[in-house]
């Protein structure tokens, strides 16, 4: 047993930090932490800044213009970047597509789409989930069917990320309907300009605008699009998952949120005392602080076990399921503790003269209620535990 | 003992039932939420209706038979996602007018609502979801016969339409001392009364209210001088009740509507209503509900007679109930997937709104403490 991390990894956890303190721009990170959303434009600017320092694809190789980080590197990333406060990349672009065209993609796709995510001129967006089709994601109906040189595409897709500022859209489609459901299912590049493309935003929780609906109507779609082999989508998604299976931990985030919790904590509340005066609400934020320590050290075991050659079990599910958790209860703590200035709807405020509420405090409500999606999204919290059950259970 | 609705509270509950049933569900809420105009007129409407005169006894004009009255009006608007003032207007103004003033003063006031004329605003408790008036961030001072009025509070809940604002202001000692803080009407459109509107996330009105030395005379204090801090507390524990009726109104639509969408949505070949881990859920939201009837109910009832059994009984059920709301609101949103967090589907703006009443009036943590004191009160 061994706390102590290796100094060349230590020596880039400290570049890091260096980095995000001279190159984040102040407002990026404080309509992150406030959580903002950025706009595309900003989110490109962002995209420059980490390119200069060949930082904007994290999860690449080296032979492919990114970093060639191991997965210890990678999860510093994570920590360190959701600490900062840095505005989350083009990240289904660079974490997920990125990766499976790098290990599935034909010399075609990778020379002429990786360059286009590099240089930030292609946003993707992933349309895996569908109306009948969440949880149970085998399930789903979008057809693609063959015709030539093409494939016929028609379908919704549902829960789309970013799909308002997205020019192009992989999606899972059904090309066969015989044998097992996953065995029907293949992994296509969709042009998102072009007739029979629609989409529709739907605004969640707080009149917060993240996920769409996207329509594909009897679109045209050439055979080499298909990423992989014809019916080969499942061990590609699995693949893509498994890319960012740390990744819901979200240690960096809520490490982000306990830090402004910490400073709510102890400003004068509304009886001129710091809220940290308040026994109960101290604890609460105690309790919150001791549940992220345990989650983050259950994140570095699974990784040094993986360093360590041992396959992922179902621990990858723990985080998930406590990650989310967690940043649901830091993120209703800090709107508790805001009080009736963290109540407001974020669209309707006035902003003529002096602000109404403190900045940092607008989005308190708006956020904690969008973060009701992170234990819904990607496999939902019940579907984690029947992984959890049926590795423990063996059934 | 009984539980249940009196017949003329059945009546209450049928008719307000009624009238929501065809004049507000979440699509029509959208269209009010754009519609000054629209959103007055069915406030006079509710007001013919005679569900202001609900909040008031019959002494002072109104046709209430018990302060439980008006947790019935709200279980249904809780139901019906309703977003109107009647909690800031009828059942908390309207406490403090009947408890603050008398004589002809009270008559008028009291009619004003009643007719639906009258809105009303308590500016009380600073940065707090309006909890305790000696948290007030107003100051008034003498001026001759009369008193002025400064401050600045940055949500007001009910702000931007009341015609009328209770504004606790300091008159004496300091901050949070119970003492020396007087409640006083102002009229929201005095010179020196500066209002900016905005919504809250459950999409009530708010407004930030400044006053910039409001002269008001000495007969506009409602109560008595430096004593608003109880008057304020019985007030707002009116409030809780209220919304604690509210809530229930909301939990329990929530688990109808849960059952039914499970029932229906299919994943894995099956009703989602078949997997075993959810009909335990859903029990769990059943039990979580009852359990904050109850106590909801006993509160709404406790409303008249010893203040420290009345502060006992509201605090009881405001943690309960907002514990439950928690879990309830949360188990709906889960359990209808994608679904849940829409703002297309009313699941989500029911969450929303039973975790605002979790905040209003002291969350938990505040009633757990008011609990805890009357306890060692009465061990002592």
């Amino acid at each position: 047993m061994d706390l102590s991390i290796d100094d060349k990894v230590q020596a880039l956890r400290a570049e890091m930090q260096d980095f995000f303190a001279r190159k984040l721009p102040p407002e990026f990170a404080r309509k992150t932490l406030a959580g903002e959303k950025l706009t595309k434009e900003e989110h490109t600017q962002w995209h420059h800044i980490l390119a200069e320092k060949g930082w904007h694809v994290p999860l690449w190789p080296k032979e492919h213009g990114g970093p060639g980080w191991g997965p210890m590197e990678r999860f510093l990333w994570e920590e360190e970047s959701g600490l900062a406060g840095a505005p989350r990349l083009n990240h289904v672009s660079q974490d997920l597509l990125g990766p499976v065209l790098i290990a599935f993609g034909t010399p075609e796709q990778k020379a002429e789409l990786l360059p286009r995510i590099f240089s930030s001129e292609d946003w993707w967006c992933q349309g895996f989930s569908e109306p009948q089709a969440g949880s149970d994601l085998a399930n789903l109906q979008m057809r693609a069917i063959r015709d030539g040189d093409d494939y016929i595409v028609t379908g919704t897709k549902l829960w789309t990320s970013y799909a308002h500022v997205s020019n192009k859209i992989f999606c899972l489609v059904r090309t066969s309907t015989d044998g097992p459901k996953q065995a029907g299912i293949s992994f296509l590049l969709v042009d998102m300009e072009q007739p029979g493309v629609t989409v529709s935003p739907i605004y969640t929780l707080g009149g917060m605008l993240s996920v769409n609906e996207v329509q594909i109507t009897d679109v045209r779609v050439p055979v080499t699009n298909l990423v992989g082999r014809e019916g080969g989508a499942w061990d590609i998604t699995k693949f893509l998952l498994g890319n960012e299976r740390l990744m819901g931990a979200w240690i960096g985030v809520n490490m982000a949120l306990a830090r402004q919790l910490r400073y709510r904590l102890e400003q004068p509340g509304p009886d001129g005392q710091p809220r940290s005066a308040d026994a109960v609400l101290a604890r609460r934020v105690a309790e919150a602080e001791t549940d992220l320590l345990a989650l983050r050290y259950t994140t570095y075991r699974v990784l040094a076990d993986e360093m360590s050659g041992k396959a992922p079990g179902p621990e990858v599910s723990v985080i998930k399921c406590r990650g989310g958790e967690i940043m649901q209860t830091l993120t209703e703590l800090l709107m508790e503790v805001a009080g009736s200035e963290g109540m407001a709807y974020p669209a309707s405020l006035p902003h003529d003269g002096a602000a109404i509420v403190p900045f940092e405090l607008e989005h308190a409500a708006q956020n904690f209620f969008d973060k009701r999606k992170v234990t819904i999204y990607g496999g939902a919290a019940e579907i984690q535990r029947n992984i959890i059950a049926r590795r423990l259970l063996n059934v | 003992m009984d539980f249940n609705y009196d017949d003329n509270q059945r009546m209450l509950f049928d008719m307000v039932d009624r009238f929501l049933a065809d004049k507000h569900d979440l699509a029509k809420r959208e269209k009010l939420l754009k519609d000054p105009a629209a959103e007055a007129a069915l406030w006079s409407e509710m007001a013919e209706l005679g569900l202001m005169g609900a909040a008031f006894p019959e002494e002072v004009g109104g046709f209430g038979s018990s302060p439980a009255d008006a947790y019935v009006v709200m279980e249904r608007f809780g139901r019906h996602l309703v977003t109107q003032p009647y909690l800031y207007t009828a059942i908390i103004g309207g406490r403090l007018l009947i408890e603050g003033l008398s004589g002809d003063a009270r008559e008028a006031a009291v009619a004003g609502v009643i007719g639906g004329e009258s809105q009303l605003a308590l500016a009380a408790g600073s940065t707090t979801m309006l909890r305790g008036a000696e948290f007030t961030s107003f100051d008034a001072v003498k001026d001759g016969a009369d008193w002025k009025l400064s401050g600045r509070m940055p949500v007001v809940l009910n702000g931007d339409r009341a015609t009328e604002l209770l504004v606790a202001a300091r008159t004496a000692g300091s901050l949070p001392d119970r003492e020396g803080v007087t409640l006083f009407r102002v009229p929201a459109n005095a010179a020196g009364v500066s209002r900016r509107s905005f919504r809250t996330i459950d999409m009530f009105g708010a407004a930030e209210v400044v006053l910039d030395g409001v002269a008001v005379s000495a007969d506009s204090v409602v109560g008595a001088v430096d004593g608003a801090v109880p008057l304020v507390e019985l007030a707002l524990d009116h409030g809780v009740a209220a919304v604690c009726g509210e809530a229930l109104g909301s939990m329990e639509y929530l688990i109808e509507a849960t059952a039914e969408y499970t029932r229906t949505r299919v994943q894995y070949g099956a009703p989602l209503a078949k997997f075993q881990v959810l009909q335990h859920r859903m029990a769990d939201m059943y039990i979580q509900t009852q359990t904050a009837k109850s106590i909801a109910l006993v509160a709404a009832m406790s409303l008249e007679g010893d203040a420290d059994e009345r502060m006992r009984q509201t605090s009881a059920a405001k943690v309960q109930v907002g514990r439950s709301a928690k879990f309830v609101g949360y188990q709906a949103v889960q359990l209808h997937g994608g679904m849940g967090v829409s703002e297309e589907l009313d699941i989500g703006h029911h969450y929303i709104r039973l975790n605002v009443i979790n905040q209003l009036f002291g969350d938990g943590s505040h009633h757990l403490q008011r609990f805890d004191a009357l306890a060692r009160k009465a061990a002592a």
